[in-house]
């Protein structure tokens, strides 16, 4: 009865976890059904060029280029929406074939990557908030807060021009948080590509640009150096004819030309209209908590009794495997694991796995402390009595020493519990979608910060507190025996 | 024939010696206290000879088996050593009835009928059939140290080793604890007692041993030693205590 229990529990978790897989790339287009498919890598928040639409759809200029040209050329690919500094570290790593972002053909990046032709030209803006009227030239800047995002034209312009103006630069990951710090004064102005700027402007992000587009770089299509030839040649060729056809102007219209379409929405009517893509990330925050909580409960019991065991070398072993695991911050874990590892030993590491695994170990390492700590607690007395009436180690530990101490462990475990699923957010940074980066894209697409992020930790909030009423019913059952 | 037999008998935790060389013998049915002042070794004594701390050097053969030949089943010979502690240490996740069946149980020597029955009785003969389905939080000190007894002895051992059963008891618990040992000894049971209530060791023990910095000093009857000590040290502490 007992193992039926066990094994139904694991092949459950087994369930959640291959659903999670299938849904943890972004859209695919199959345009032939023949050869290689292409994973291509991209920003989550990059409009025009790239962002979720409100039916959880990848879309933008990127989006439709690609597409385009895909098609034109006949080949498979899958989009995986990773963040743009993500998306060029997985690259780097070989976790994707090739990355459309939006990204700027730099002498810096060629030594990197071989890019396409320009498929855009970009340039730099500044924006201010709407509501100033005192900043109009890069000379009123002079010791203020400038707003950028990293690894972007505008930032490289930024920094050309900060000591001439004097001013500071205050940077960011994402173009929304560039905008809200814009907007509650933090900064006075920031720099951000023409388009993008203009799209968000548009959409009402409370900003206005002031100065004409600098002369920039422009926007390549980049494959790691002298890997995937091939499609690189085929986005040229591709490129080339939808030019010819007219496909490309149409698209670039679509999103920037006079007409493109303005989402303009009430409060209430954009938090509903986001509410499924937040629950499809809760979903994805509760699957991530619930498998790696499950590894680092195997993992605790491991080390845990190694700590408390007799033999010296696996104490130590269990000693560094929680001074190493406890020591690094989990995002440093995550980039190590996703990107680090996979580039040093040249292999591909899927993202779930990554993001599993280092959920996994940071809270094992925490869970093995947890289990160590509570055995120790227990009165040494406990395992005395039971050797001194003739029961043998293993069947004191599990009769009499385990049943009080996971008694005490209880409280540390909904603890680690909590904490787990709130740093499941942290794994948003290698592009995990769980709930925090489904609100940073839904803020992508609205620039509604407020709305959005409120709506996202009250969801946490009632999350967390269920889970914690449970398992506080749980413990009372359990103290009382 | 000695139950016991203690040989050359050292130990050391780390550095700090604090048995010293112990030779000692137990017969069948004798009654042994230990006194001496806190320090001297007398818990740590009673501990090695069942071996819950190991020893340094030396033997220590309980019915004729060497414990420290490594061919010796310690867990099988610790089935015939009963042990009760200064602390109790009773099962608190078990009520009354339970810790004195688990081990029975939980080992295969008895079935469930036989270890209730055993346990029942147990409870009678320290005075506690009232409380078998108490848990140990409900209890006071002195039932609680009797359930302990009755736990040990529901191993049905040959050798019960007392390690300070009543140092932690209120004073108007001692005597309830000390009529039950006492009973035990007029059953017949090998004891070794290491204690502090000089009254009961000079009325209960055959024999009494003092020891001090990690030595056996002197032993003898209750009454060569409480009556006629003949070492410098055994008459300054029995000055002290008395």
């Amino acid at each position: 009865m007992k193992t039926k229990k066990i094994s139904f529990f694991i092949l459950s978790l087994m369930l959640l976890l291959v659903s999670g897989l299938t849904g943890w790339v972004g859209n695919a287009t199959a345009a032939s059904d023949s050869g290689k498919t292409y994973v291509i890598g991209t920003d989550v928040t990059f409009a025009p060029f790239e962002y979720e639409d409100e039916n959880g759809d990848f879309v933008g200029i990127d989006m439709d280029l690609l597409d385009a040209i895909a098609k034109d050329q006949n080949f498979n690919y899958q989009i995986k929406a990773l963040g743009f500094n993500a998306a060029v570290q997985a690259l780097e790593a070989n976790q994707v074939d090739g990355v459309i972002a939006g990204m700027s053909i730099t002498d810096e990046r060629k030594a990197k990557f071989d890019f396409s032709e320009p498929y855009y030209d970009s340039g730099v803006v500044m924006g201010i908030s709407a509501n100033n009227d005192t900043i109009k030239s890069y000379e009123d800047l002079r010791g203020k807060k400038v707003a950028v995002k990293t690894g972007t034209e505008g930032y490289s312009f930024a920094e050309s021009i900060a000591s001439k103006y004097g001013f500071t630069i205050v940077p960011f990951d994402e173009s929304y948080q560039m905008y809200d710090d814009v907007k509650t004064g933090n900064s006075v102005a920031c720099f951000e590509d023409e388009p993008v700027l203009r799209y968000g402007v548009k959409q009402n992000n409370g900003l206005k640009i002031v100065t004409a587009k600098e002369d920039g770089a422009s926007y390549g299509f980049a494959v790691s150096k002298g890997k995937n030839q091939e499609l690189l040649e085929m986005f040229n060729a591709g490129l080339v004819n939808i030019k010819a056809n007219g496909e490309y102007k149409r698209i670039i219209e679509e999103y920037v030309g006079e007409n493109a379409q303005v989402v303009n929405q009430g409060r209430w009517e954009l938090i509903q209209k986001s509410l499924p893509a937040l629950f499809k990330g809760l979903g994805k925050t509760l699957l991530y908590t619930i498998v790696s909580l499950f590894f680092a409960f195997i993992i605790g019991l491991i080390f845990g009794f190694m700590k408390v065991g007799q033999n010296k070398f696996l104490r130590g072993v269990a000693t560094v495997f929680v001074d190493i695991f406890r020591g690094i911050p989990l995002i440093v874990l995550a980039f190590f694991i996703y990107f680090g590892i996979p580039q040093a030993m040249g292999f591909t590491m899927p993202l779930f796995l990554a993001a599993i695994l280092t959920l996994s170990l940071n809270a094992g390492a925490y869970v093995t402390e947890i289990i160590r700590g509570g055995i120790q607690s227990i009165d040494r007395g406990q395992m005395e009595a039971a050797r001194s009436l003739g029961l043998p180690y293993r069947k004191a530990m599990i009769k009499i020493v385990i049943p009080q101490a996971v008694r005490v462990m209880i409280p540390s475990f909904i603890n680690q519990m909590v904490i787990t699923l709130k740093d499941t957010s942290i794994l948003s940074v290698i592009g995990l979608v769980e709930l925090t980066q489904s609100g940073k894209i839904v803020i992508a697409r609205t620039f509604s910060s407020f709305d959005i992020w409120l709506t996202v930790a009250v969801m946490y909030l009632i999350v967390i507190i269920t889970l914690t009423k449970i398992a506080d019913y749980l413990e009372v059952k359990v103290r009382r025996g | 024939m000695a139950k016991i037999k203690v040989e050359g008998l050292k130990k050391s935790f780390g550095s700090n010696q604090v048995l010293k060389g112990i030779d000692v013998a137990v017969n069948e049915g004798e009654v042994v206290c230990v006194i001496g002042p806190s320090g001297s070794g007398k818990s740590t004594f009673l501990r090695c000879i069942n071996q819950l701390d190991a020893i340094t050097a030396g033997r220590v053969i309980v019915d004729n088996q060497d414990l420290n030949d490594p061919k010796t089943n310690l867990n099988k010979a610790r089935e015939n050593i009963g042990m009760v502690f200064q602390h109790f240490n009773l099962f608190p996740h078990f009520s009354v009835l339970k810790n004195i069946m688990f081990a029975p149980r939980e080992l295969g020597i008895l079935n469930a009928q036989q270890a209730r029955d055993t346990a029942l009785q147990l409870l009678e003969r320290v005075g506690l059939s009232d409380k078998a389905e108490s848990f140990p939080t409900q209890l006071s000190g002195g039932q609680k140290q009797r359930v302990a007894i009755a736990r040990a002895l529901a191993m049905n051992p040959d050798v019960m080793l007392f390690d300070e059963p009543t140092s932690a008891l209120d004073p108007e618990m001692v005597g309830e604890v000390l009529g039950v040992m006492k009973d035990l000894a007029s059953e017949g049971m090998t004891m070794m007692i290491v204690t502090h209530e000089m009254g009961f060791a000079r009325e209960v023990a055959d024999r009494v041993i003092f020891m001090d910095g990690g030595y056996i000093v002197e032993q003898g009857t209750p009454e060569e030693i409480f009556g006629n000590p003949k070492n410098e040290r055994t008459i300054s502490f029995l000055e002290k205590v008395l």
